[in-house]
C-alpha cells in the first residue's frame, strides 16, 4: 500500500527540481523560474502536511536510501543517507515547506515586481536552499545531516551575497560563510570523533548513537571506544564539538557576528535562511540528537548559560539600531538564545515550540520589513519612515501582530513559548542553580525585547512621516500581503497548539498538543520522545512559589509585566508625532551599543593576532612546497631536454645503445642471479 | 604429438572458437579479392566498409565469446588448440576486443586519409593482417607460435609505416622501425632458443613445469628469459627498446601512429602477460628475478617517457613519447608480480589489462585528431593549434577529453584504469612503482594540457582559415573514441571485472 512515507524523498526531490529548471531554463520561463518554485514548495508542504497527518494516525518511520560507503574489517562503518520520520522532523518539515512557499510567494512581488536582474540564479538558490534544508530534516545519521548542514550553509553564501555587483554584499556572504564555517569545523571533528566512539551515526534506533551513549553511562561500554576517558568526560568533550556547528549556525554568542552583515541578502532570503529555517537547524540539531545531550549535565549547563547570555546580550543591542533588518536580526539571534536556553534547561518541548511559533512571527516581521522596504524604495532607516500605518494598513496590522508575539504580549503565539522556556527554566533551577543565571539574563532580556520591538513599530508606522518618501509610499500588491495575511493569523494563533499554563490553571486536560505530540502519544520512534528525555535528563522539578499553579501564574505574569514595562516605555518615548533621538540617555553605554560590544572589532583583533602564525605557514608554502614543486618542474624540463637529446636520429646509434643496455642488464642479474 | 595428428573434426572446433582471428583474415584477403577484381576501379569507400564490418563482427563475436564465457573457468576452461600451440581464454579475447576495436576506428579514420590514395587495398589489407596477428599473439601458447605471430604482426607494421613512399619521414620511419625490429627480433629468437636449450620445451605450460629441473642451467635460462623479455620491450615501446617509436610515429601516417601506439603496444603486453605469468613464473627464484628487471624499467620507461614529452614542441611526437610512458604503466602489470601470491599477481595484472583497454580508446583517440589535424594541413607545433577549438568543437572537445583521461584527470576512464593499476601494486607490495607513477603522472598532466589550453585558451594566428572540409570518417571515429572514453568511467566496472577475472584464471 502507498503511505505518505514513500513520498519523504519526494519532498526533497521537488525543490531540487526547481533548483534544476530555474537554473538551466529559468531564464526562458515566465517570472523567470518564481512558478516551478511556488509550485515545488507548494507540493513539498502538501506532502508533509500528509506525512504530518501520516505520523498524527500512529506511525513513524525510518528508512535508509542508499548506502554509499561500507566499511571493511575492523571498522565496519556504513555511511549512509536515510530519513527519521518522527513527529519532531514531520513538524520541522511543514514549517520549513510552508514558510519556503509563501517565501516564494513574496519574491515575486519583492523581486520580480521590483525588476531585479538574475532572477533565475535567484530562484535557483532558492530552490537548492530549500532542498538542503529538508534534506536536513530528514537525515536520520549526524553525517547526512552534517552534508546538508554545509549545503545550506553554500546556499546562504550564495543567497547573502546574490547583488554580488554592489560591495557590501559578497563581503557578508564570504564573512557568514568563514563565521560558520569557524563552527563547522568543531562539527566535522565531532562526526568523526562519533564515528570512532560508537562506530554509528544513527539518530534512531536500539543502535544509535544516543541509545549506546546512554547504555555506557549505565555502565555497558562495550563496543564503544572512549579514548581512555570517563565515558561522561568523553561524551561532554563530543557533545561539545558538535555543538560548535550549532553555534556558528544559530548565530550564538560568539560566533553570532556573521547574522546582522547577512542582512545584506535580498529580505526575502532573510525571513526564510536567516530567519526563520537555516538559523533554526543549530537548534534542530540540538533537539535532534537530544538523548544526547542529556546525559552529560556539563554540556547542558553551557547550552542553558550560552543560550541565556545570548538572549539578553543580543537584545540590547537592538534597542539602539536605525535600519529595520538590523533591529530584526538581533531580535533573531536573541530569540534563537532563548530556544537555547529553553534546551539547556531540559525544556525539549518548550524549545521545539518556540522554534515553531518564532519561524512564524519572525518570517512575518521580516516580510513586513520587506513590505516597507518596497514601499520605501529600499531605504531601510527608520528615522527617515513614520505614519505608514494609515498608508500600507495590511502591512501594518500584520506586523504589529507579529511585533506582539516577539514582545511575548497576551495571547499572541510568543507569550506561550518564551513564558514555557522561562518557566522549564525556573522549575528545574532547584535542582542546578546555574539555570537561575539563565533564566534572570532571560527576564531581563523579555523587556528589552519588548522595547525596541515597539520602538521599531512607532518609529515606522506612528507619527508623522519624516521623508518624502513616506508620505508618498508605493503600493504593495496580492503577493506581498497574501503571504503576510496567513503568517499574521499563525503569529496570532499558533499559541493554542500548546496551552500549558491554561490546563495547569484551569485543569482542562489535553489541550498542551504539543506536548502530546513530541511524546510520541500518536506516533513516534522508541527513545526519541520527550519523555524519555526527561527521564534520563538531569534535571528535577522544584516549584519555588509552593504549588505549581502559582508558579505557572507567578512565572506568566512575571514576564508579562515586564513586557509592558518595555513596551510602554517605548511608547512614552517614540509613541509620538515627531519621535526624537533618546540614545544619549544611555551614556556610555551608547557607543557600546552602536559598536556591538566591539564584538567585530575583537575578532578582527584575533585575526590579526594569529596572522604571525598563517605569515609562518605563507612562507613555509611559498617557501619549501612551492619551491619543491617548481624545482622538480625545472628539473622535469633540464632532463627531459637531456632525454630528448639522446634520440639523435642515427639509427646506428640507437642500435648500439640499445645493445649496450641489454648487456649491462645482463651483466647486472648475471651477478645479482650468481649465474657466473 | 605433431600437428598433423588431429581429428578432422576438431578442425571445426578450432575454427569455431578462433572466429575472431578467422573472420579478420577472411576480411583481409577479401579486401585483396576486391582489389584483384577491379583494380581500376577507385573503390576506397567499399574496401574501407568490408574492413569496417570485417573488423566490428570480429568486435561482435570476441565480446558474445567474452560474455558467454568461452575459455572461463566456469564453462570449461581454457580451449587448447593445436596440440598446446594456441590457447583460447578470457585473457586472449579480452586483448582480441582491444585489437579490433582500436582497428575499427582506425579504419574508419583511415577513409578520409586516404581518399586520393592510388592503392588504399594494401593499406586495408595490411592492417588486417597485422591485426590477425595481433589476435594470434594473444591467444599464442608455445614461444613458437609467439615468435612467428609476433613477426607477422611486425612486418605489415614497417610497411604501414612507411606507407607514404613519397614523404621522406614516412620512409626513413619505416626503415629505422625496421631495423630497430630485426636487431630486436634476433635478440628475442636467440632468447627463445636459450630458453628451449635449458627447458626442452616451447609450450609454455611445459617450460614452466621443467624450471624446477634446470639446476646448473639456470644461468643459461636467465640469459634467455632476460632476451625473450627484450624482444616483447621492442614490441611495447619500452626503455631501452624504445628508440624507434618517437621517430616512427611522428613520421608515419597519424591513423598508423594511433594504431602501432595503441593496438601494437597492447598486443606486446598481451603476449608477455602470458609467456611471463604462464611460464617464468617458476623462474622468479629460480634464474633469474625477472620482476625486479620489470621494475626498474618500468620506472625508466615512465620517467624517460614524460620527461621527453614535457619538452617537445610538436604534438604527434609529444603523444610519441607519452605513448611510451603508458608503456612504463602498464609494465607495472609485470614488474609487481611475486612468486606464489597469485590473488595479488592477478589483481595488478588485470589492472594493467584494464589500462591497456582504455588506453586503446584515449590513445587512438588522441592520434586520430592528430590525423584530423594533419588532413587540414594546420601544422604539427603546440602554436600551429591554437584557436582550434573555436574552429573545431567538437573535435576540440574530444581532444581536450582524451587529454586529461591520458592524465588521469577524475573525470574520465583513464582515472579509474590508473587508480586500480597503483592500488593494485600497492597491495603487491611495489609501492615505489605507485609513487613514481603517481609523480610522472601528475608531470604528465603538464603537457597534456599544453594541448588543451592551446585549442581552447590561445588566439589563432591566422593559418586555420583554410579549415572549412569537414573530414566524415575521421569526426566520427574522434567521437566514438571520445563518447568511449567518457563512458568508460561510469562502465570501468565490468571491464576491470573482466580483465581481473581473465588474469586470475591464468595464474590458478
Amino acid at each position: 500500500m502507498v503511505t505518505a512515507f514513500d513520498y519523504v524523498p519526494a519532498i526533497v526531490l521537488l525543490p531540487f527540481v526547481s533548483f534544476v529548471v530555474a537554473l538551466f531554463l529559468g531564464k526562458y520561463l515566465p517570472k523567470k523560474g518564481a512558478y516551478g518554485g511556488i509550485a515545488a514548495t507548494a507540493g513539498s508542504l502538501l506532502l508533509s502536511i500528509w506525512v504530518l497527518l501520516a505520523v498524527r494516525s500512529g506511525s513513524a518511520h525510518q528508512e535508509t536510501y542508499w548506502t554509499w560507503a561500507e566499511g571493511v574489517g575492523a571498522q565496519p562503518f556504513t555511511l549512509e543517507f536515510g530519513a527519521l520520520i518522527d513527529p519532531l522532523s514531520a513538524l520541522m518539515l511543514v514549517i520549513v515547506t510552508l514558510i519556503a512557499t509563501l517565501v516564494h510567494v513574496f519574491s515575486l512581488g519583492y523581486m520580480n515586481d521590483e525588476g531585479e536582474r538574475d532572477l533565475p540564479r535567484y530562484y535557483a538558490g532558492l530552490g537548492l536552499f530549500t532542498a538542503s534544508m529538508l534534506g536536513f530534516v530528514i537525515a536520520d545519521n549526524l553525517l547526512m545531516a552534517f552534508m546538508f548542514f554545509e549545503l545550506v550553509g553554500l546556499c546562504s553564501f550564495l543567497l547573502i551575497g546574490f547583488h554580488f555587483r554592489q560591495e557590501g554584499p559578497p563581503s557578508a556572504a564570504k564573512k557568514a560563510f568563514l563565521v560558520t564555517r569557524f563552527g563547522d569545523y568543531f562539527f566535522l571533528v565531532g562526526v568523526v570523533a562519533v564515528f570512532a566512539t560508537f562506530g554509528t551515526a544513527a539518530f534512531s534506533g536500539a543502535e544509535s548513537f544516543p541509545a549506546l551513549a546512554e547504555s555506557a553511562i549505565n555502565g555497558t561500554t562495550e563496543g564503544i571506544n572512549t579514548f581512555g576517558f570517563e565515558p561522561t568526560t568523553w561524551f561532554t568533550i563530543v557533545g561539545l564539538l558538535v555543538l560548535g556547528g550549532v553555534i556558528g549556525k544559530s548565530a550564538q554568542f560568539p560566533l553570532h557576528t556573521w547574522l546582522p552583515d547577512a542582512m545584506e541578502g535580498p529580505t526575502p532570503v532573510s525571513a526564510l535562511i536567516h530567519a526563520a529555517t537555516m538559523v533554526a537547524a543549530g537548534v534542530y540539531l540540538v533537539a535532534r540528537m537530544y538523548g544526547f545531550y542529556v546525559l552529560t549535565p556539563t554540556t547542558m549547563g553551557i547550552i542553558a548559560l550560552v543560550g541565556g547570555f545570548t538572549a539578553l546580550f543580543a537584545a540590547t543591542m537592538g534597542i539602539v539600531k536605525e535600519e529595520l533588518k538590523q533591529v530584526l536580526a538581533y531580535s533573531t539571534i536573541s530569540q534563537y538564545g532563548y530556544m537555547m536556553l529553553a534546551l539547556g534547561s531540559g525544556g525539549y518541548v518548550a524549545a521545539v515550540f518556540h522554534l515553531t511559533t518564532h519561524a512564524f512571527f519572525k518570517a512575518l516581521l521580516f516580510l513586513g520589513a520587506g513590505s516597507v522596504i518596497i514601499a520605501m524604495h529600499h531605504n531601510e532607516n527608520m528615522w527617515d519612515m513614520g505614519g505608514l500605518k494609515n498608508k500600507m494598513p495590511v502591512t501594518y496590522w500584520t506586523f504589529l501582530a507579529g511585533s506582539l508575539a516577539l514582545a511575548g504580549i497576551f495571547p499572541f503565539a510568543g507569550f506561550w513559548s518564551k513564558d514555557e522556556i522561562l518557566y522549564e527554566a525556573l522549575i528545574h533551577a532547584g535542582s542546578e542553580p546555574l539555570l537561575f543565571a539563565g533564566y534572570a539574563m532571560g527576564l531581563l532580556a523579555v523587556p528589552v525585547t519588548a522595547f525596541y520591538t515597539f520602538r521599531m513599530v512607532f518609529l515606522t508606522f506612528h507619527g508623522n512621516a519624516r521623508s518624502e518618501i513616506a508620505r508618498n509610499p508605493e503600493p504593495v500588491r496580492w503577493n506581498v500581503k497574501g503571504p503576510l495575511s496567513v503568517l499574521g493569523v499563525l503569529a496570532a494563533v499558533t499559541g493554542v497548539i500548546n496551552m500549558v499554563p491554561v490546563q495547569k490553571v484551569l485543569g482542562l486536560e489535553g489541550i498542551d498538543y504539543l506536548h502530546r505530540w513530541l511524546d510520541n502519544e500518536w506516533g513516534g520512534i522508541e527513545g526519541l520522545s520527550s519523555h524519555h528525555y526527561a527521564e534520563i535528563g538531569p534535571y528535577s522539578s522544584t516549584y519555588p512559589f509552593g504549588t505549581e499553579v502559582a508558579t505557572v501564574l507567578a512565572g506568566a505574569a512575571i514576564s508579562l509585566a515586564l513586557a509592558l514595562v518595555g513596551l510602554g516605555l517605548a511608547w512614552k518615548l517614540y509613541n509620538v508625532a515627531e519621535p526624537v533621538e533618546h540614545t544619549a540617555k544611555l551614556g556610555g553605554a551608547k557607543e557600546l551599543l552602536y559598536n556591538n560590544y566591539y564584538q567585530d572589532e575583537f575578532q578582527v583583533w584575533l585575526a590579526n593576532r594569529t596572522r604571525g602564525v598563517s605569515g609562518n605557514a605563507d612562507t613555509f608554502d611559498q617557501g619549501v612546497v612551492d619551491g619543491v614543486v617548481n624545482g622538480v618542474s625545472s628539473v622535469s624540463l633540464v632532463s627531459g631536454d637531456r632525454i630528448k637529446r639522446i634520440q639523435t636520429g642515427v639509427v646506428g646509434n640507437y642500435a648500439l645503445l640499445l645493445t649496450l643496455s641489454l648487456t649491462a642488464l645482463l651483466v647486472a642479474f648475471a651477478i645479482l642471479g650468481g649465474w657466473f | 604429438m605433431s600437428l598433423l595428428q588431429i581429428e578432422p573434426t576438431n578442425w571445426i572446433y578450432a575454427m569455431w572458437s578462433l572466429q575472431p582471428v578467422v573472420i579478420l583474415a577472411v576480411t583481409a584477403l577479401l579486401v585483396l579479392g576486391i582489389d584483384s577484381l577491379s583494380p581500376d576501379s577507385r573503390s576506397n569507400r567499399l574496401l574501407a566498409g568490408t574492413a569496417t564490418a570485417g573488423t566490428l563482427v570480429a568486435l561482435g563475436v570476441t565480446v558474445w565469446y567474452l560474455a558467454a564465457g568461452t575459455g572461463a573457468a566456469g564453462s570449461g576452461g581454457p580451449i587448447s588448440l593445436f596440440s598446446d600451440a594456441i590457447v583460447v581464454d578470457g585473457m586472449g579475447l579480452f586483448f582480441i576486443a582491444i585489437f579490433t576495436s582500436v582497428a575499427a576506428l582506425v579504419v574508419v579514420a583511415s577513409v578520409d586519409y586516404l581518399e586520393d590514395d592510388d592503392n588504399p587495398a594494401a593499406f586495408y589489407s595490411l592492417l588486417l593482417f597485422a591485426t590477425t596477428a595481433m589476435s594470434l599473439m594473444a591467444v599464442s601458447n608455445s614461444l613458437a607460435t609467439v615468435f612467428i605471430s609476433l613477426e607477422m604482426a611486425s612486418l605489415p607494421s614497417y610497411a604501414l609505416v612507411a606507407y607514404l613512399k613519397t614523404n621522406r619521414g614516412s620512409v626513413e620511419a619505416g626503415l629505422k622501425y625496421f631495423l630497430i625490429g630485426a636487431v630486436s627480433a634476433a635478440v628475442f629468437a636467440f632468447g627463445i632458443s636459450l630458453v628451449y636449450a635449458a627447458t626442452g620445451s616451447l609450450l609454455l605450460p611445459e617450460v614452466a613445469a621443467a624450471i624446477g629441473d634446470v639446476t646448473d642451467l639456470a644461468g643459461i635460462l636467465g640469459v634467455g628469459i632476460l632476451m625473450v623479455a627484450g624482444g616483447f620491450l621492442f614490441k611495447t615501446a619500452s626503455v631501452p627498446f624504445h628508440f624507434w617509436a618517437p621517430e616512427a610515429y611522428e613520421g608515419a601516417p597519424a591513423p598508423v601512429s594511433a594504431f602501432l601506439s595503441s593496438a601494437s603496444k597492447a598486443a606486446g603486453f598481451a603476449v608477455a602477460f602470458r609467456v611471463f605469468a604462464v611460464a617464468f613464473t617458476p623462474a622468479l627464484d629460480v634464474a633469474i628475478n625477472w620482476g625486479l628487471l620489470f621494475g626498474i624499467l618500468a620506472v625508466v620507461t615512465m620517467i624517460l617517457g614524460n620527461f621527453a614529452a614535457a619538452t617537445q614542441t610538436n604534438v604527434k611526437r609529444m603523444l610519441a613519447y607519452s605513448s611510451i610512458g603508458h608503456a612504463g604503466y602498464a609494465l607495472i602489470g609485470l614488474a609487481a608480480i611475486t612468486a606464489g601470491a597469485s590473488a595479488a599477481n592477478a589483481t595488478v595484472m588485470g589492472a594493467a589489462m584494464a589500462h591497456l583497454f582504455v588506453y586503446g580508446f584515449m590513445n587512438t583517440g588522441a592520434f586520430l585528431f592528430i590525423a584530423m589535424v594533419e588532413y587540414w594541413g594546420v601544422g604539427r607545433t603546440f602554436e600551429d593549434y591554437a584557436g582550434l577549438g573555436r574552429k573545431a568543437p567538437m573535435a576540440s572537445i574530444a581532444m581536450a577529453v582524451f587529454m586529461f583521461s591520458l592524465a588521469g584527470l577524475p573525470v574520465f576512464g583513464g582515472f579509474f584504469s590508473k587508480y586500480f593499476l597503483f592500488l593494485g601494486a600497492i597491495n603487491a607490495g611495489f609501492w615505489w612503482l605507485a609513487a613514481v607513477g603517481a609523480v610522472t603522472s601528475a608531470l604528465s598532466l603538464y603537457y597534456y594540457s599544453r594541448v588543451v589550453k592551446a585549442l581552447w585558451f590561445e588566439e589563432p594566428n591566422g593559418n586555420l582559415d583554410a579549415l572549412d572540409s569537414k573530414p566524415t570518417g575521421l569526426y566520427a571515429a574522434v567521437i566514438a573514441a571520445g563518447v568511449i572514453t567518457i563512458l568508460l568511467l561510469p562502465g570501468f566496472g565490468p571491464v576491470i571485472e573482466t580483465a581481473e577475472a581473465a588474469a586470475a584464471a591464468i595464474f590458478a
